[in-house]
């Protein structure tokens, strides 16, 4: 279990600095939205840092800087990014489900449900048609 | 003398025991709900066409669930699909709020499944959940 939960902090990390990135592409809106879902980012860092403590387990740091998968120069590219990031969030926490029960599930599903939602705001924002998935989190 | 007296209660004592009565799965109610779900929005489409392109994708997106919750349990499709769901009574929006509450209920539904679910089903229902999540996104 910790193994998923290390998982998902790990690419709560990675969110939050990508969203740093996305957020210097956009402006209005779209930068206000970017702003609260990095906070949104945050608190589920905070929460999975205080769980793995509780768990005695190893909580590994962030990495000062991460590989982003494409260049992000522009407002398309930041959009493509916050979806990407979405989509591999939600991957990292459907992952926990099953190797949890309880709280901690619920805790997960929590961090899928968010963050399948925000990928379909990012979606109508980039007039990306259809703006769902049929099954969040799922690999491809 | 004791043996005379006393009643023959049990079947196996004279014949070959009933076939035992198959265990039906939990996720059977789940799966009718889920088409009952797609029923509605078909009907809301037929009332109102012009929302065709914003309600087909999720009306699918049940189906699929339901396919592929029949496939995990090895269930067979229930015939028919669904009955057929009244139509939206009143206005656009009106219909709209109304499968808002559809919509809503189904996802508490789909919470409590994953929850309660073992950890093999855990992340398809997971992702179900999400998925209507992004539904009511889709619906504000």
């Amino acid at each position: 279990m910790n193994e998923q939960l290390t998982a998902a902090l790990r690419a709560e990390y990675a969110a939050i600095f990508a969203y740093g990135v996305i957020g210097a592409r956009l402006k209005g809106d779209s930068a206000a939205t970017a702003r609260a879902a990095e906070s949104a980012h945050r608190d589920r860092r905070d929460s999975l840092t205080v769980l793995l403590s509780g768990d005695s387990a190893r909580v590994p740091a962030a990495e000062p800087a991460y590989a982003l998968p494409f260049p992000v120069t522009d407002r398309v590219s930041a959009l493509r990014l916050a979806i990407e990031i979405e989509t591999r969030t939600a991957a990292v926490w459907r992952a926990v489900l099953p190797v949890t029960t309880g709280e901690r599930r619920r805790q997960a599903l929590d961090g899928l449900t968010d963050c399948a939602v925000r990928a379909v705001r990012w979606r109508r924002v980039a007039g990306i048609t259809p703006a769902t998935v049929v099954f969040p989190g799922r690999p491809a | 003398m004791l043996a005379t007296v006393l009643p023959i209660t049990g079947c196996d004592l004279i014949g070959p025991a009933p076939e035992p009565t198959p265990t039906a799965d939990p996720l059977v109610p789940f799966i009718t709900g889920t088409l009952a779900l797609a029923a509605r929005y078909d009907a809301t489409v037929d009332a109102f066409p012009e929302l065709a392109e914003r309600l087909e994708p999720i009306a699918r997106a049940h189906r699929t669930h339901a396919a592929e919750l029949n496939r995990v349990t090895a269930t067979e499709p229930p015939s028919p699909a669904a009955p057929p769901a009244t139509g939206p009574s009143g206005d656009l929006d009106a219909a709209l709020d109304a499968l808002r509450a559809v919509e809503k209920a189904g996802l508490e539904e789909a919470i409590a499944a994953c929850l309660a679910a073992p950890d093999d089903r855990a992340a398809l229902l997971g992702s179900i959940a999400a998925a209507r999540a992004t539904h009511l996104e889709m619906l504000r």
